[in-house]
């Protein structure tokens, strides 16, 4: 009981500022308020009533507000990597707008400092972005109510938000991104590039056989062409799993379907490859280059046996993936 | 006496003539039969182009053949993308319909009267023809064994891969493409190897109608130059590496822009670069080898690295000058999209929106090469054992040509003449190693060893030994049928793929019925037909770009968009026409003249590659324009599902390409019983409303749904309040109160 009564005298108190504050203070005067507050530190940090009394309606300027939850309990992924983006594009825009000539305040809402906000608006999640446009004055529109920005397609760059924030405000200055110097990759890279450049000034005499040997480069040479001929190229592009459940509580080690692939499917695939190669080489090269009949004739053997039987098992492996193909050899049938 | 044939057949073989015989006769027996399994698709259904891209070229092969070449070169093409035009002479690469219309010209000169059509039809497999000896050429420059050649030629003849691209009816600029991309390899290693200026020049020669064949040509501009550069990091270099390059650079770079279409674009895009890039830097070279033999070498030092350091630096000032003030264009966006694999996706949706542009995944791969995907890394080792100038090219050729169809499908046709090469060396030289009846002698064999028991230095590690050869007789016949084994095999397998996979005109599609016999579905071509039959000369047809150059080859009507993307804000406009509501796409369709509005709708048959199914891309590039007015999100549910039945959202509902799609398609169904089976989904009771279109033809299994646009009303009311006055809904207004009704007597 008491803490319903204490849960309406919030509520009330609450409301009644809003209420004040609303009928107190001209738009003119809010925006020169909370737009100096912003020159100070853009985005404003925001309250309950501050977010009331900053979007209260008769309002000649617009409000750009992010509802966020950046508190670790929440564990918002999403507002914590949004939010270095939404400080940026807050703080260039109003320092390339001092004289707040594109009429709109930025303004961040944390999930701690505006519970009531949050409830009132019924969000679900965080973080969301409102912009509210302007109702009176010369850029009025029609509806006052708020602009969603859609976070489905995960948090975007400072830039994209730009563009969007700028789509509603024709006609006004749009101060662009200044994106800071980020000093400390330059001095890691360039510590990094003298350090290699030292390293190998150093270790050249060391490091130039390996450079010259043949066998190194046909080493490179193979191994990137057989990741590439396995698809290695389609894993980077589209982000596949590395392996995925059968249902059953297994381990499904090939996709179903022509078009789709896992990452250890294309490892071992190129693992069979390798194989079907090297026994190849085995069998052109090397043996016949030995001298003694007896070896020669157990590594051909050997390399003959293991080209047969891999063979026979990457074509069983590309039968389960195309139903259609029925070409097989022994003993993989 | 039985040895006598054999006898007579081994020395028969051994004369230098009746080889050089042989090997004619076999080359023309590959490209006849590289030629014969491409006619699948003739055989199957008949003479007909295939595909979207072909019926373009096919319908400027046959301006061309009527107009003649000057009018070709300056054609402006008012009958597609209306109302912009395009001009089609100077934005098109004419090597193809050239190569046609003399094809053409020659044989009516011979008095052969031969249908156009039927050249175009037939000239994918004559070039394959071709390629397969060219693959020969080029192989026979790799290695001394007589027998990868011809190998390589077979591979190259029959491998699914090149295949893909040049059945009979793919009229494609690839059809002449890989012919000339070969034969171009084949004359700058030739040019390569003897330093000529001639090969230089027909090398050149072949480059520009590369050129003007094939966007592709862009990766020989820039393998040449890799090669080279490759070989000078080698300390490779020559004269006559300076003279082939100079040669092929000078004279082909002149040759390409005479290309309209390519213009200036040789100096100034910087996919031309490398190749320029090269060129300049061969001079340098040059000009130091000249100077290391005027001056004493002490003094040369200096000189050296003060040259090169002034070099470096005031070339890369230029670069940056002439990047930043706008001289050099930035990478165009299909080949940024090979480098950084985001980028396309973000930044242009037509792009990413192209199946062919997507990703290989492994089982593509080995169905377009089959066991050539494992040998061709034997092909490279066995390269690297000799590494001569020519080696190297194929060790390049093979890491990138592997990079680039691994990032994108399309781009294994590149990739397919080095993996034949590489292959028909791994096996010739398998066959060479176990076909031989010599079998040596352990004792002589030791002896050998003995004697140079350390030779070669600086080849590979496990060549350092001599060879001896092979002792058992058994297991050389075992590999040799081991290997004849897996050759039928890949003959086998290419010719499944080819009749399976790749002979299907996709104009007309195949099915089976279930007593096993074929049931050809012919929507396509009937809805055409329909078109051009039915409407007026100059009736716009809208339709998704897909289409565009079907339409404009087969109904011979003018189109808004074709696969001739290049104007992405007019395929936007389309693509918000379709993906908006009739209140909004009505005035758009008015403002470009449409007539009629063609979809494709795969839902009564179950046919994947229907407008439905690519709804989603044509949405995408609208938002990419207009982000206010359309919005993918607002397509999915929102549980973010893309749906199409009762649960779909309002604004799919309300598209013109939904109400298009499932107009009328309820009553071939009981009352609730309508079923999309692609989709797999019941769809509502109620089917959509059309108010401001009315349905003009729908082909007979549902594949092509042609609507009419409304002119405007007679009364000038609006479209809505028509269709509703029509429907027998009277507005809530009109019904005032009347007085009772009276009997009126004169």
């Amino acid at each position: 009981m008491r803490l319903l009564h204490l849960l309406t005298a919030t509520l009330l108190g609450a409301a009644t500022g809003a209420l004040g504050g609303t009928s107190k203070k001209p738009s003119e005067e809010r925006f020169q308020l909370y737009h100096g507050k912003a020159v100070s530190s853009s985005p404003v940090k925001l309250s309950d009533p501050s977010y009331r009394e900053l979007t209260a309606t008769p309002r000649d300027y617009s409000v750009a507000v992010l509802l966020t939850a950046m508190d670790s309990r929440y564990g918002c992924q999403l507002c914590r990597e949004f939010q270095p983006e939404w400080e940026l594009l807050a703080r260039s825009w109003t320092a390339g707008d001092r004289k707040g000539e594109s009429r709109v305040v930025f303004g961040t809402l944390d999930f701690g400092d505006g519970r009531d906000i949050f409830m009132s608006l019924g969000l679900q999640t965080a973080p969301v972005l409102f912009f509210f446009p302007p109702t009176t004055g010369p850029h009025a529109t029609v509806s006052p109510e708020p602009i969603r920005y859609d976070f489905t397609g995960g948090a975007q760059a400072a830039e994209v938000v730009h563009s969007w924030v700028a789509r509603y405000l024709p006609d006004r200055p749009h101060p662009p991104i200044k994106r800071p110097i980020n000093w400390m990759r330059w001095i890691s890279t360039f510590v990094i590039l003298s350090g290699g450049l030292t390293f190998s000034y150093v270790a050249w005499p060391y490091v130039l056989p390996v450079i010259q040997s043949r066998t190194v480069w046909a080493a490179i040479t193979l191994i990137s062409i057989l990741l590439f001929t396995s698809g290695h190229m389609f894993n980077h592009i589209r982000n596949v799993p590395y392996v995925a459940g059968d249902g059953r509580g297994g381990i499904s080690y090939f996709a179903s379907g022509f078009q789709n692939q896992y990452g250890l499917e294309t490892q071992i695939v190129a693992a069979l490859y390798g194989i079907l190669a090297l026994s190849s080489i085995s069998l052109a090269v090397k043996v016949p280059r030995m001298t003694d009949p007896r070896n020669q004739g157990i590594a051909f053997f050997a390399w003959f046996g293991v080209l047969f039987v891999v063979y026979s098992l990457l074509l069983s492996i590309f039968r389960g993936k195309n139903p259609g193909y029925y070409f097989s050899l022994p003993p993989f049938m | 006496m039985s040895a006598d044939p054999l006898q007579a057949l081994a020395s028969a073989g051994k004369g230098e003539s009746t080889r050089g015989l042989l090997r004619v006769i076999i080359l023309a027996l590959i490209a006849g039969a590289s030629i014969a399994s491409r006619l699948f698709s003739v055989i199957r259904f008949e003479s007909i182009i295939h595909e979207f891209d072909p019926w373009f070229n096919f319908r400027a092969t046959k301006y061309l053949v009527a107009n003649g070449f000057y009018n070709f070169w300056d054609w402006f093409d008012d009958r597609t993308w209306h109302p912009l035009g395009r001009v089609t002479g100077g934005t098109l690469y004419p090597g193809l319909m050239v190569t046609s219309g003399a094809i053409y010209h020659a044989l009516r000169a011979l008095t052969i009267p031969v249908d156009i059509r039927n050249i175009c039809v037939l000239l994918a497999p004559a070039f394959s023809g071709l390629t397969a000896v060219a693959a020969y050429l080029l192989t026979n420059e790799m290695t001394p064994s007589s027998s990868a050649g011809l190998l390589a030629a077979l591979f190259m003849g029959i491998a699914p891969g090149y295949i893909s691209r040049s059945v009979a009816g793919s009229y494609d600029n690839e059809a002449i493409a890989i012919f000339l991309l070969v034969f171009t390899f084949y004359l700058w290693i030739k040019a390569l190897k003897q330093g000529s200026m001639l090969w230089g020049a027909l090398c050149a020669l072949f480059y520009g109608y590369m050129v003007a064949s094939w966007g592709g040509y862009a990766f020989i501009t820039c393998l040449l130059p890799l090669h080279s550069f490759v070989l000078i990091c080698m300390g490779r270099y020559s004269t006559r590496l300076y003279v082939a390059y100079t040669t092929w650079y000078a004279l082909g770079t002149l040759a390409s822009m005479q290309i309209p279409f390519v213009g200036f674009l040789p100096v100034k895009t910087s996919e031309h670069m490398p190749a320029l890039g090269i060129f300049g830097f061969l001079q340098l070279l040059a000009f130091l080898d000249y100077v290391r033999s005027a001056i004493p070498s002490r003094q040369f030092q200096t000189f050296l690295w003060l040259f090169a350091g002034g070099t470096f630096g005031i070339g890369l000032l230029g670069l940056v000058i002439a990047t930043s003030a706008g001289v050099i264009a930035p990478w165009s966006g299909r080949f940024y999209s090979l480098w950084d694999t985001g980028y396309a996706k973000i930044h242009i949706p037509i792009i990413a929106s192209v199946s062919e542009h997507q990703p290989t995944a492994w089982p593509a791969f080995f169905f377009d090469l089959n066991m050539l995907i494992w040998l061709f890394p034997v092909g490279v080792y066995l390269c690297f054992q000799q590494l001569a100038d020519e080696h190297v090219f194929i060790v390049v050729y093979a890491l990138f040509g592997s990079y680039f169809a691994g990032v994108m499908v399309r781009l294994m046709l590149t990739l397919t003449p080095v993996v034949c090469v590489a292959a028909a060396i791994a096996v010739s030289t398998l066959l060479d190693t176990y076909l031989s009846t010599k079998s040596p002698k352990p004792e002589e064999s030791q002896a050998v060893e003995g004697a140079e028991g350390k030779k070669a230095k600086s080849g590979l590690k496990s060549t350092s030994k001599p060879m001896v050869g092979v002792y058992s007789i058994w297991g050389k016949s075992m590999m040799v049928s081991a290997l004849a084994v897996y050759l039928l095999l890949f003959v086998l397998h290419c010719t499944w793929v080819t009749s399976n996979a790749y002979s299907s005109p996709s104009v007309v599609l195949a099915s089976r019925l279930p007593d096993g016999s074929q049931h050809i579905i012919d929507d396509y071509r009937e809805a055409y037909q329909w078109l051009r039959q039915n409407t007026r000369e100059d009736a716009k047809i809208m339709s998704w770009w897909d289409y565009g150059y079907q339409i404009g080859g087969m109904a011979d009507r003018p189109t808004l968009v074709d696969n001739n993307t290049w104007n992405n804000t007019h395929i936007a406009t389309v693509g918000k026409a379709m993906s908006s509501s009739e209140e909004v796409s009505y005035p758009i369709m008015r403002q470009h003249e449409v007539d009629y509005v063609l979809v494709v709708f795969g839902g009564l048959l179950g046919y994947s590659g229907d407008d439905i199914n690519k709804f989603l891309w044509m949405v995408r590039i609208a938002e990419g324009i207009w982000p206010d007015e359309v919005s993918e999100r607002a397509f999915f549910t929102q549980r973010g599902e893309y749906r199409v039945d009762a649960e779909a959202t309002e604004t799919m509902k309300n598209s013109l390409m939904y109400k298009m799609s499932y107009y009328n398609y309820n009553n071939l169904f009981p009352p609730g019983k309508a079923v999309d089976r692609m989709r797999g989904v019941h769809l509502p009771e109620v089917g959509p409303t059309l108010s401001t279109m009315e349905e003009a033809f729908t082909s007979e299994n549902w594949i092509i749904r042609i609507y009419k646009v409304k002119d405007l009303d007679n009364l000038g009311r609006d479209h809505m309040s028509a269709a509703a006055f029509d429907r027998g809904q009277k507005k809530k207004k009109a019904t005032k109160k009347r007085g009772p009704r009276l009997l009126r007597v004169d």
